[in-house]
């Protein structure tokens, strides 16, 4: 959501079961729409499936015949759509197919390493989450003054600091040099405070910018003047007006950024050698592993959709502005 | 000023009020964006005609592996003793290269297919941003993972697949220009001067379209760099011998611990890009959006 922070949810009118309806039929065309995309780029990929398969089962030179019966197998000889509609119900009953460098289902490569991934990405937006919101209250609490410029420049920094260059660094520094946690990350809570912060300080820089702006467009709304001109506390104001109004774009950024959470992982798991689905994805890209790829796609595409629809629900109940628009 | 923009790839951008108008004398008025602009021209001349005045960036050295730096190589040398200041001027050209590229196929894609949904209307309007609002709906890294799966790894791979998921937003953009424009003062004396259709669109809707998407596509500029970077890092960008930001400092950080200044070079061209980028794209959307408090 970077280019432009201000995005209004996307659900219109009143907050019924209809918009609710037409909201979770929008995630459901993107999810079909993915699913389309994704399977196009596994019927694409050059390569036979079923020789990769037999490879990964330790047959170097498969013979046509046993190719032949693993296609048979795989039913890899039907019609391109009934071969989606099959695909499409795996994916649906969490069968994500046969890894082809392994040889062994993907869903049980992932549950082992999910675990992991979760741990990280959770980290990561716990600790962006209070980064963000440590430097966009003191950046707006004195626009223009000493705390803005250094949140700003802070800021900055943060963004622009690649992480797989920062996590480099600090597993040399940090971890090597210094003795503050292990070189090789175990995937358990003791390990995850420094690959998360690698990965939480971009999103972070960004939300503090987001919730800096959304707060002093609160502040300087005509409704707050009312409000201080009747004679509420600075702190009532606070909660009652400016919090709830300068909520919605920075619950739109946190959502969408856990997915970006989610795209991130790869490099830094790879950086911290964490045991997560990220690593394990670049490696299988290396290798043209596509059904693991595919899987870890599918993985981050449902995270990213449930999660916006999450924001906007959150957002059309906080704001009734967001319901009550009627034009698209 | 608002976010430095350099989060995700979701954000869609939004018209700005005329794009033609002032938008670098607003921008040269901001000393913020004057540094970002010197900085970006230091980096383009680097990458353009530095390669000329460094030694051979493939050339090895196997008397002189992992050199600190020194007056022969300012930079050091890294594991098969090639000069790494060579190295990181030549892979300026390969890693500020392909984040243009990207920009520019991106921005090509984006406005053909807005201006074509929105200029046509009807059935194709309906397929293009169905098409558009699915792409926008899925996160932008993620999908680029996915198609240089099937592409396989390398520069030019790589180039396509960021590009291929990076043009969603900016032909949003462009057709709400092309839809927004058919009531433009210009556009209406055109038709009534019996116009076709088609040189109105190219005569008229294009260029106000083409200036709104250059201007969404620069502030996408940074994190294009970084994505590029981030994905070389991991191997699936240009290809060893090639010298590039991101796979040099692939190739660094296993002899990190003992030859530090291989980080030097790639690292500091990467963050230098990065905030030229973030320092410009932060001005122009303070520049584009007057309505915005700073």
């Amino acid at each position: 959501m970077g280019r432009r922070p201000h995005r209004p949810c996307r659900l219109r009118g009143r907050l019924t079961l209809a918009v609710v309806l037409r909201r979770l039929g929008q995630a459901f065309v993107t999810l079909a729409g993915a699913g389309v995309l994704v399977f196009g780029m596994l019927a694409v990929t050059p390569g036979d499936p079923a020789r990769r398969v037999l490879e990964a089962r330790g047959i170097t030179e498969p013979s046509p015949p046993a190719i032949a019966a693993v296609r048979e197998e795989l039913r890899l000889d039907d019609p391109l759509v009934v071969r989606f509609a099959r695909w499409a119900g795996g994916v649906l009953t969490g069968d994500l197919g046969i890894s082809w460098r392994t040889g062994s289902p993907v869903i049980q490569e992932f549950v082992t390493r999910l675990p992991a991934t979760l741990r990280l990405t959770g980290a990561a937006l716990v600790l962006a989450v209070a980064l963000a919101l440590v430097l966009g209250a003191a950046a707006a609490a004195a626009p223009g003054r000493w705390p803005d410029v250094a949140a700003r420049a802070v800021a900055l920094v943060m963004l622009v600091v690649p992480s797989f260059v920062l996590g480099v660094v600090v597993l040399d520094v940090l971890v090597v040099r210094a003795g503050l946690g292990r070189v090789i990350a175990d995937g358990t809570w003791a390990t995850v405070f420094l690959p998360a912060l690698t990965l939480a300080l971009a999103s972070a820089a960004g939300w503090s910018r987001v919730l800096r702006t959304s707060l002093l467009e609160a502040r300087s709304a005509p409704y707050l003047q009312v409000s201080a001109a009747r004679g509420a506390s600075r702190r009532r104001r606070l909660r009652v007006h400016q919090l709830p109004n300068a909520a919605p774009p920075f619950l739109t950024m946190i959502g969408l950024g856990s997915a970006a959470l989610i795209g991130g992982a790869p490099i830094v798991e790879s950086v911290f050698t964490w045991p997560g689905i990220g690593r394990y994805t670049v490696e299988a890209i290396n290798a043209r592993d596509m059904p693991v790829v595919v899987g870890f796609t599918l993985v981050a595409v449902v995270v990213y959709v449930v999660m916006s629809l999450l924001v906007d629900l959150v957002c059309a109940a906080i704001d009734p502005r967001l319901r009550q628009r009627t034009s698209s | 000023m608002s976010a430095l923009g350099i989060l995700t790839r979701a954000g869609v951008p939004e018209p700005f009020p005329d794009a033609r108008r002032g938008v670098w004398r607003a921008l040269l008025r901001r000393p913020a964006a004057r540094v970002g602009l010197a900085l970006a021209m230091v980096l383009v001349l680097l990458a353009l005609v530095g390669p000329w005045f460094v030694p051979d960036p493939n050339l090895p050295d196997y008397t002189d592996q992992l050199a600190a730096p020194s007056a022969s190589h300012p930079f050091g040398t890294d594991q098969a003793g090639r000069d790494l200041l060579a190295r990181s001027v030549v892979g300026a050209q390969a890693s500020l290269g392909a984040a243009l590229l990207v920009m520019t196929i991106a921005a090509a894609v984006g406005l053909i297919v807005g201006t074509l949904a929105g200029a046509v209307g009807g059935i194709v309007d309906t397929v293009l941003t169905r098409a558009t609002d699915v792409l926008l709906g899925l996160p932008a890294l993620v999908l680029t993972l996915a198609v240089v799966g099937v592409l396989g790894p390398g520069f030019w791979n790589l180039v396509l697949a960021m590009s291929a998921t990076s043009w969603a937003g900016l032909a949003r953009l462009a057709r709400s220009v092309a839809r927004g424009s058919a009531r433009r003062p210009d556009v209406v004396a055109a038709r009534m001067a019996g116009i076709g259709p088609i040189r109105t669109t190219i005569g008229h809707v294009v260029p106000a379209a083409t200036s709104q998407v250059l201007v969404a596509a620069t502030l996408g500029l940074g994190e294009t760099v970084l994505a590029l970077g981030g994905l070389s890092f991991l191997g699936l960008g240009a290809q060893p011998p090639t010298a590039e930001w991101g796979n040099m400092l692939s190739d660094g950080r296993n002899t990190f611990a003992y030859a530090p200044w291989q980080l030097i070079g790639p690292g500091l061209g990467l963050i230098l890009s990065v905030t030229a980028a973030a320092l410009i794209s932060d001005a122009l959307r303070d520049a584009t959006d007057p309505g915005r408090p700073s």
